[in-house]
């Protein structure tokens, strides 16, 4: 956990602090174009005579960002979502939760082709069309958790103890079920920062010369057997904050099912044997983009 | 049997008449006048004559009160009329159906490829969690979610079109062109699958039938595919949605990658030049795609298991 968030903080010092040092990224010469790593450009310069690494590092603000905020948003939306569904049950939360699931299975790159034709492409678009489907895994997820707290000694209790809904699900049901959460938002950051990147490369999200990963890889890829330096830092940037966001997601999800057991546990024979197993540790695997 | 296959049907039709809404307004969503966009696509004319553009008007379906247009509208694309692209100026049908049959035959493989790749790969680190093979596997399908369709797709075109020059790098038509589309593809489901089935297996192998089967003094290896993967599979057949939305979303990526003329590359192409009939027909067949690849696979779910259909009897 603490490296995690000291992973987090190191390359929030990169995104933030490090581009201020660096060339302008969209600052061109023509005068060294698609030149490969050297001392003045450390990851070489693309095909308008660019600094690849001042892009690389300023594209993470908006790529990073926009899916930190994506992924907070549909967090909150998708948790509501499910926690309710969970605690109110009965038909009307099955129906809820159906149309979560076929929304789920219609892909997001759909919802970016429609969002770019009807509000043109750029960001909006693009922060439109993940959010439009990006609140269902957590929605699903959040019920999971929920329906099998809600059998729980305490819920009844605190409903017994004169605690309104809200109160019940904000204050108890969610604290119990933050910590796989969270642990869902950080495979859910890798889903999103793919959509994000991968909508940016198809031309629906930010557009040249802005530096974006997915956009960057686009505009290198022409240039691909010449210079594949220009695509390979994007790409290696992408791979590695999505896995790294995977694998933090692992383990916290990990950590979160040791901890649950015990209660579990004791809160005996009524539970199907299933559910106590895998669950959590596969980590629901993010939605493509 | 019947009432739950009723109640997961019961659906479609309704998801599919919403999606027809949405295609239906999408070019009045789009704001600005179609009919000039039209025109100025056709003869780049930026002031139509007036008589011109009602006769194009007429022609598009564009006059009249909206729920009738609409009605006229769903009427024609019942009856297989889906309009004439603005672009191509062919109708839209024609270019949808070749493009349905390139994309079939794309993600069909894919699939395939990803069901042959990832079900065993899932079963066997399940036999073990934790250890090697558990961890290897494990290791390569954090990197088959984690490297996208538009990283893999040029690396592999690097690697084995430019470099090894084994493949072609673009085009369609003969077998060696499906090689690196299709490997493309498979990564993210066979990864995906891999994930699903290890988790489902290690928690059918806790089971009591498990528990009998092994106490009958059966072979492990039976054990491990007609008692446990079995029924884990049934239960991962129940997740296909995030098959069809992977792959559909996929097949975008990898068919403009390779200049394959499918679905994916025919919508985005008209998102970018903004043909609606093309794109308000392709989101029709990629809900309707989705949708019924969804039921089908919950339909063949509810058959194989029964202990699905037992939970379905208690509601």
């Amino acid at each position: 956990m603490r490296r995690v968030g000291a992973g987090a903080g190191a390359l929030l010092l990169l995104v933030v602090v490090v581009p201020v040092l660096l060339p302008d990224p969209v600052a061109t010469d023509f005068a060294a174009i698609l030149r490969p790593p050297s001392a003045a450009h450390p990851l070489g310069t693309d095909q308008l005579g660019r600094d690849v690494a001042a892009r690389l590092l300023v594209g993470a603000r908006l790529t990073l960002g926009l899916s930190v905020v994506t992924v907070l948003v549909t967090g909150a939306v998708g948790t509501a979502v499910g926690l309710a569904c969970g605690y109110a049950g009965g038909r009307a939360g099955r129906a809820v939760l159906r149309l979560t699931d076929l929304l789920a299975a219609l892909p997001t790159v759909l919802f970016g082709l429609l969002a770019a034709v009807v509000l043109g492409p750029g960001p909006v678009a693009l922060l439109i069309a993940v959010t439009l489907v990006g609140w269902t895994p957590f929605a699903r997820q959040a019920h999971q958790l929920t329906v099998r707290e809600v059998g729980q000694g305490y819920v009844e209790g605190a409903a017994a103890l004169g605690a309104g809904r809200v109160r019940v699900l904000g204050g108890h049901v969610l604290r119990n079920v933050a910590r796989p959460l969270v642990a869902h938002a950080c495979v859910r950051l890798a889903g999103t920062l793919l959509a994000v990147s991968g909508l940016s490369f198809l031309g629906l999200g930010i557009q040249p010369p802005t530096p974006e990963w997915g956009a960057m890889v686009a505009e290198g890829r022409e240039f691909l057997f010449a210079a594949p330096h220009v695509v390979l830092a994007p790409s290696v940037a992408v791979v590695l904050v999505a896995a790294l966001a995977l694998l933090a997601g692992r383990a916290l999800g990990d950590s979160a099912a040791g901890r649950r057991s015990p209660a579990r546990s004791r809160a005996g024979c009524r539970e199907h044997p299933r559910r106590s197993a895998g669950g959590n540790r596969m980590g629901d695997p993010p939605a493509p983009p | 049997m019947l009432g739950p296959l009723l109640r997961r049907l019961l659906p479609l039709p309704l998801i599919l008449l919403a999606a027809s809404v949405v295609a239906f307004a999408l070019p009045r969503l789009v704001g600005g006048d179609v009919t000039r966009a039209v025109l100025r696509a056709r003869v780049a004319a930026d002031a139509p004559d007036p008589a011109v553009a009602a006769r194009v008007a007429a022609e598009l379906g564009l006059d009249g009160p909206v729920v009738g247009q609409y009605l006229r509208w769903l009427g024609a694309v019942l009856r297989g009329d889906l309009g004439i692209g603005y672009v191509a100026r062919t109708p839209v049908a024609d270019q949808l159906g070749s493009a349905l049959g390139v994309s079939g035959l794309l993600t069909g493989a894919a699939l395939v490829l990803a069901a042959v790749l990832g079900v065993p790969a899932g079963v066997f680190a399940a036999r073990r969690p934790g250890g090697p093979l558990d961890r290897a596997l494990s290791a390569a399908g954090i990197a088959g979610i984690a490297v996208p369709e538009f990283v893999l797709a040029p690396w592999l075109v690097l690697v084995f079109a430019v470099g090894a020059g084994m493949l072609p790098a673009i085009g369609w038509g003969a077998p060696e062109h499906l090689v690196l589309p299709v490997l493309t593809l498979a990564a993210y489901p066979a990864a995906l699958a891999a994930q699903l089935v290890r988790a489902e297996t290690i928690d059918v192998l806790g089971r009591d039938h498990v528990r009998l089967a092994r106490a009958k003094g059966l072979p492990e290896r039976r054990v491990l595919w007609r008692h446990a993967a079995r029924l884990a599979l049934t239960s991962v057949t129940s997740l296909s949605g995030m098959f069809v939305a992977g792959l559909l979303g996929g097949a975008v990526v990898v068919e403009t990658v390779f200049g394959i003329p499918g679905v994916g590359r025919l919508l985005l192409d008209a998102v970018l030049a903004r043909d609606l009939p093309v794109v308000q027909a392709g989101t029709l067949v990629l809900v309707a795609v989705a949708v019924v690849a969804g039921m089908v696979a919950e339909v063949a779910q509810l058959a194989l298991d029964p202990v699905a259909h037992d939970r379905e009897a208690d509601r």
